[in-house]
Parts: C-alpha cells; structure tokens; sequence
C-alpha cells in the first residue's frame, strides 16, 4: 500500500507492485483473510469477508512495471478477487519493454479470480500470467478479458500464460500471443478482443461456437472466446462457459 | 545431423501422418484457407504455436532418451560403432527414470493439448511413429514410453533411437508441423502442387527459427485458439476425409 | 560402409510384424464393383461360422460403414471406419498405419478374432493393397466396366489372390461377353483363381465364401 496516487519513479525504473492475499478457514468455518498486502501500483480492499479488490494507485502499468499477485486459499476457506476498473497497459516510456503481471495461486480450498478487462494500449506491449497451483479436490474459477487498443487505436500486443497444476500434475498450459508482432495473430483470425476463463472442479464437455470454444479438463474446463468487440466476446464465453 | 533425419521428416516414412490434415480440412471448410497465400498464413500460424510446443517436447524427449546410459543402442548398419553392428554391447534397459522423465512430458503435452479431438490425433500419430520406429531403429528406449504416446514425445525418441540430436527433433516436429497440412491443403484445393512446394520451402527460415527456440529453457505453451475449434467441429463430420 | 556390414543387418525379422491372429482379406476395386455389398454378402454367410470383424475405408469417413451397419451385417463394436486423407490407395498399400491401428483396435476389442476383412476405399486399377497389412486380397471388378477389364491388367487384376468378376447378370444389357473376361482373366492371372459372380442372384457369394473358408484354413495350418 505504499503508493502514492499518480506517484511514479523515473521511467527507466520501471514500477514494482506486490500484492499477497492469504485466505484461511476460520472459527466456524468462516473464512478469514490473515495477510491482505498490497505495494507498487495496486491497494488491496477488504470487501466482503471472503472478498478482495485491488484498486490501481497508479495509471498503467506502463512498459517496464512488474506487477506480482500472490494468491493462497487453504483448504476449506474461500477468496473472491476482483479489480475495480480495466487496467489501461501503456507503452514504455523509456523503450519497448512490456509491462508484466503475475498471479501466482496456491489453492486448496476455493479461489474466484475474475478482474476487469485489460486493454492494451497502441504500441504497448503486456504479459500477463497465471499460475495455479491447486490440491486435490481444490476450486478454481479464473477468467481473462482483453481488448487490444482503445478507441480508434492501433491494437497493442498481449501475451498471456496459463498454467494450471492439480495435485503435482499438470493440467493446462497454454500460451497466447494477440497483437502486432505475435507469430499467430494473422489475417483472416487476429482479433482485437479476446475472453478466457478457466474452472477447475465441475466437469464439462466440448462445445463449440462461433469463434467460442469449450475444452474439457479432467474435473474442469476452459473457455475461450475472440472477436472484434470486448463485449460480444464476452458474453460469448459466457455462453460457453 | 545424419541422414537419419531425412528419413525420420519425410512424409513417406508410413506413420499415419498423410491421413491428418493439420486443421487444414477445417480452415477450408470454415474459409480460411483458399489460396496459397492463406495456406502460408495458416502454416505460419500453426507452426509457430502447435509446431513450436511440439518441437519443444521433441527436443526434450531426445534429451531424456540420449543422456548418459539411456542413449539409445542403435544396430543398424549406418551406426559407426568400433564394435560393429550387432555385436556392441548389450542396450541398457529402460529405466524407471526414463519412463518417468517420458510420462512427465506426455503429461506435459497434455496440458497444452487441451482439445480432446487434438489430443487423439497427436497421440494416433505417436502410435504410428512408434509402429515404425520400432522397426527402423531397434531401440530400448522405445520400451520406456506409455502407450499411445504424443506424438512429439515419440518423435524424441525415434530421434534418440536413430542417433539424432535434440535439435534434430525439434527440426523434424516443426517441420512436420507445417509439411503435413500443406501437402493436405494441395489435395483439398487441388493447389498446383509447385506453389505449395514453395510455400513450404520459403517456411524455412521460420522452421529453423522455430527449432532453435525449442532448445531454450522451459517448454514452449504456444497455442491458438481457433485451431482447438477447428479441429472439434472437424471431429464431428461424417463426411471429412482426414482423420484430424 | 562399414567393414563387417551384413546385408542380414539391414533387414529385420520376417514376422516382426505379425503375431498369429485373424486371417486378415482385402477387398479392393474400382469405386461401385460391389465391395460393400460383397463384404455385407460375406458377412451374412460367415459372421455365424467365424468371429469376424471389417475395416472401411470409404472416402468419406463413414458412409460404408453406415451401410453395413444399416444392414444389420455386423454390430457397431465389429465396424471401424478410418479416414484416408482423399488417398485410399495410400492407406492401403504406401502408408497403412491408419489401417493397422484399426485392425489392431478390432483385435484387442475382441480377442477371439478368427477374420477380419478390409475393405478398401474405391479406386482405379492399379490400387493393391500391402501384404503388411492383408494376409490374402481379393479384387472386385464388374461386367459393367466393360469385358477390356481383365486384359488391361494391372496389379489389382493380375496379382490379386482372388479377382471377382461381378454383376455378371448385367453381361447381355451390357454387351460384355463373360467368356473373354474369363478367358482374359486367365491368361494375365496365370494359376490365380477368378470368380465370375452375381450378388443379385447369389446374395450370399456363396464361391467367394468357400475361397474364404479355404484361406482361413490354410491360414490355420501354417500357424500350427
């Protein structure tokens, strides 16, 4: 929480950003959030007992931040994680560096991750990744939204990893490279918006629609949706979810 | 590199591969591809997603099979062993930590190959690797493999088998990768078989570009969207004439 | 080369690739001789004498698969359909892995196995199938292709283990004269057996189910 609104480091710097939300079962199985801790770019509010928001204290994040979210839900507690506004990934100031945000999840009890879109700036370039690393019989829901460019802009170039382990194995892991420059963002299929969202802990099969797509994983699945507009993708991936 | 390499990348080696499409059946029926030009973009995009995990786990498999005692005892006439042929000394068997290592990247290829339709085309296509490895380079590494392996993870190992290298393997995924679906793309479209030759053959720079980057550090998880939907609306035609 | 090189090394085991199991019989031809109708007629006549299965290898995935099932020749679990990527003469003869995975896949699903036929997808004259894949291959040609069939040869013709001749019953709206077909079949076929048949008048092929019964036999006394 040690940002100050607007407050930035000389652009060569680059700004660094932790946040660390530990969820626990507590008296009467009501889960308690021990460690709520944000720093760099992101404050982190208690909304609900179970819930979190992480606010921007800072605009960007800009080419050269790096941003780090590290997730734990014990067995039998529960965490919902929400963000209070799209985050805006601005070009770098000092080069072409790209800004980078990693959600890092340790998850045994149930996790709900589902932030707001992230829109990637004109000549901008962003990496986001998720990591989960989930016990047996734990409960993700995590979703992506991503629109390349504001409005009337040259798309900016997004990057985004998944990996998702069960019980020490691996259970997806994906990469996806959007925008100018990214090898498989070609005519006639190089969307501007794009929407994911993984769940782990209720099974479901393939469904297929309009650039939407439903894959199962073993007691999960993964959704994902692309097009032209933020919001049609979205509930496109909604329907497939 | 040796000539095993050409023989483990050439479309003639009778792995199955000629009755997969690469998602090309379904680009075309969809629109996507309907000339050379959108052949090339469909190739590029495939290669640097799908052909760079699988060279990635190529790469890799071969590393596991080839190190240390696990390097594959090949008895073949080309082997320039001091010991001759047949008569080196025996092949060390298939080790727990092989098949350990093998299982771990299937799992690995598992993970990024969500598409259950893509999922049993790679692990068809590793069984019919395995069918002919088998026989081309007695080995006992291929003993450490599950059954119906992916096919990049088979692929390492017919690389290991045959005395190759890791960037051998890599090379001969991602080139297979694009070889595959534009040979398919040629019987589809009736293409003039010439121009699909140098698409392909203009692919290079990008396939070696490819395999190198399967060398690096950690295994690549690149993957495109739209070819997991290609290939599941695929899976549910009576009428297709590739099997993926 | 190296100095010890032995020809012996670069070849491996004669029956590396096969391990007893079924009689394995293709069933190739031109495209609408009758080999879907000749597997169906053989089905019928031996599915209660034989544990016995088929692969198809239509163009389109399923269409011939769906015709023997429609027919009620066999049950779902004894028909696999495999795609040729448009080259059913590849999957046959130059790349038969799709094929093989079938077979064996007929072969672990029912262990009792005794015949299993393949059953080509229609192609020209020069299509045969890989004896990697077939024991013993039968080739289906018909009156209606005209009686220059069987002297134009090609392997189908000349080197199948068994050529039928079908539809013969259309040999007078035709004008194919079934003597030269037969006297032709012979010259270029030499001791090879040829079968001169109607499936619309014998819808059991009975001659060619007798040949069958004979290979399975045969089959069985080279195993022990």
């Amino acid at each position: 929480m040690g940002a100050r609104a607007g407050a930035r480091p000389p652009a060569a710097a680059g700004l660094i950003t932790r946040v660390e939300v530990v969820a626990r079962r507590g008296p009467g199985g009501r889960t308690v959030l021990p460690v709520v801790r944000g720093s760099g770019q992101l404050a982190v509010r208690r909304t609900g007992p179970a819930s979190v928001h992480l606010v921007a204290t800072a605009f960007g994040p800009l080419g050269g931040d790096d941003a780090e979210v590290r997730l734990v839900v014990e067995e039998g507690a529960t965490l919902a994680v929400r963000t209070v506004a799209a985050a805006v990934a601005l070009p770098d100031r000092a080069g072409d560096r790209p800004s980078a945000q990693r959600v890092v999840a340790e998850v045994a009890g149930t996790l709900d991750l589902r932030p707001e879109p992230t829109v990637v700036a004109a000549r901008a370039s962003h990496r986001a990744e998720l990591v989960a690393t989930l016990a047996p019989g734990a409960v993700l829901t995590a979703t992506e939204q991503v629109l390349l460019g504001r409005t009337g802009e040259e798309p900016g170039r997004w990057t985004g990893t998944t990996r998702v382990v069960v019980g020490g194995r691996p259970l997806l892991h994906t990469t996806v490279g959007l925008g100018p420059g990214a090898p498989a963002w070609l005519p006639p299929v190089a969307p501007r918006a794009y929407a994911s969202t993984v769940h782990v802990g209720q099974a479901a099969g393939v469904l297929t629609a309009d650039d939407a797509v439903r894959l199962p994983l073993e007691n999960g699945w993964v959704a994902t949706a692309w097009g032209a507009e933020l919001h049609r993708v979205v509930r496109a991936v909604e329907a497939v979810a | 590199m040796t000539a095993a390499l050409l023989t483990l990348a050439d479309s003639r080696l009778p792995a199955g591969g000629h009755t997969h499409s690469g998602g090309v059946e379904q680009a075309i029926a969809a629109g996507h591809v309907h000339d050379p030009a959108s052949l090339a973009a469909f190739l590029l995009r495939r290669l640097t997603t799908a052909g760079a995990v699988t060279a990635g786990l190529a790469a890799a498999a071969t590393t596991r099979s080839s190190s240390g005692r696990h390097r594959g005892h090949v008895p073949s006439p080309g082997a320039r062993s001091p010991a001759g042929s047949s008569s080196g000394e025996p092949p060390a068997p298939a080790s727990s930590e092989l098949v350990a290592a093998l299982r771990h990247l299937d799992g690995e290829a598992d993970a990024r190959t969500p598409s259950p339709a893509l999922r049993a085309a790679s692990r068809q296509q590793g069984r019919g690797l395995v069918r002919v490895g088998r026989r081309a380079w007695p080995s006992p590494v291929w003993d450490a493999l599950p059954a119906a392996p992916h096919h990049p993870v088979a692929l390492g190992v017919a690389a290991a088998a045959g005395g190759l290298t890791p960037r051998d393997a890599a090379a001969a995924a991602a080139y297979l990768s694009v070889s595959g679906p534009a040979t398919a793309a040629q019987r589809l479209l009736a293409l003039d078989p010439l121009t699909v030759a140098a698409v392909t053959a203009r692919l290079a720079p990008a396939i070696d570009a490819v395999a190198d980057d399967a060398l690096r550090d950690g295994l690549p998880a690149d993957t495109d969207p739209l070819l997991d939907l290609l290939a599941e609306v695929h899976a549910t035609r009576g009428d297709r004439f590739f099997a993926s | 080369m190296p100095p010890d090189h032995n020809l012996a090394d670069y070849v491996d085991a004669p029956t590396a690739h096969r391990h007893g199991g079924p009689l394995r019989v293709g069933l190739g031809g031109p495209v609408g001789s009758g080999k879907t109708a000749l597997a169906a007629a053989l089905c019928r006549t031996l599915g209660a004498e034989y544990d016995l299965a088929v692969v198809t290898n239509d163009i389109y995935t399923t269409e011939d698969a769906d015709f023997l099932r429609r027919n009620a020749v066999l049950p779902d679990d004894r028909i696999e359909a495999v795609q040729t990527g448009c080259c059913p003469h590849t999957a046959i003869r130059d790349d038969i892995t799709a094929n093989l995975d079938a077979v064996e896949l007929l072969e672990a699903r029912h262990p009792g196995l005794e015949l299993v036929f393949v059953e080509s997808g229609g192609d020209n004259l020069t299509a045969s199938f890989s004896y990697g894949l077939v024991d013993v291959q039968v080739f289906v040609v018909d009156v209606a292709g005209g009686d220059k069939v069987p002297r134009k040869g090609g392997p189908g013709v000349t080197a199948s283990d068994l050529l039928v001749v079908n539809k013969t019953d259309l040999a007078p709206l035709v004008g194919a004269d079934l003597d030269v077909m037969r006297r032709d079949s012979a010259t270029v076929r030499g001791d090879r057996p040829t079968l001169l048949i109607s499936l619309r008048e014998d819808p059991a092929a009975t001659e060619v189910a007798a040949w069958v019964r004979e290979q399975v036999r045969v089959r069985r006394l080279q195993q022990g």
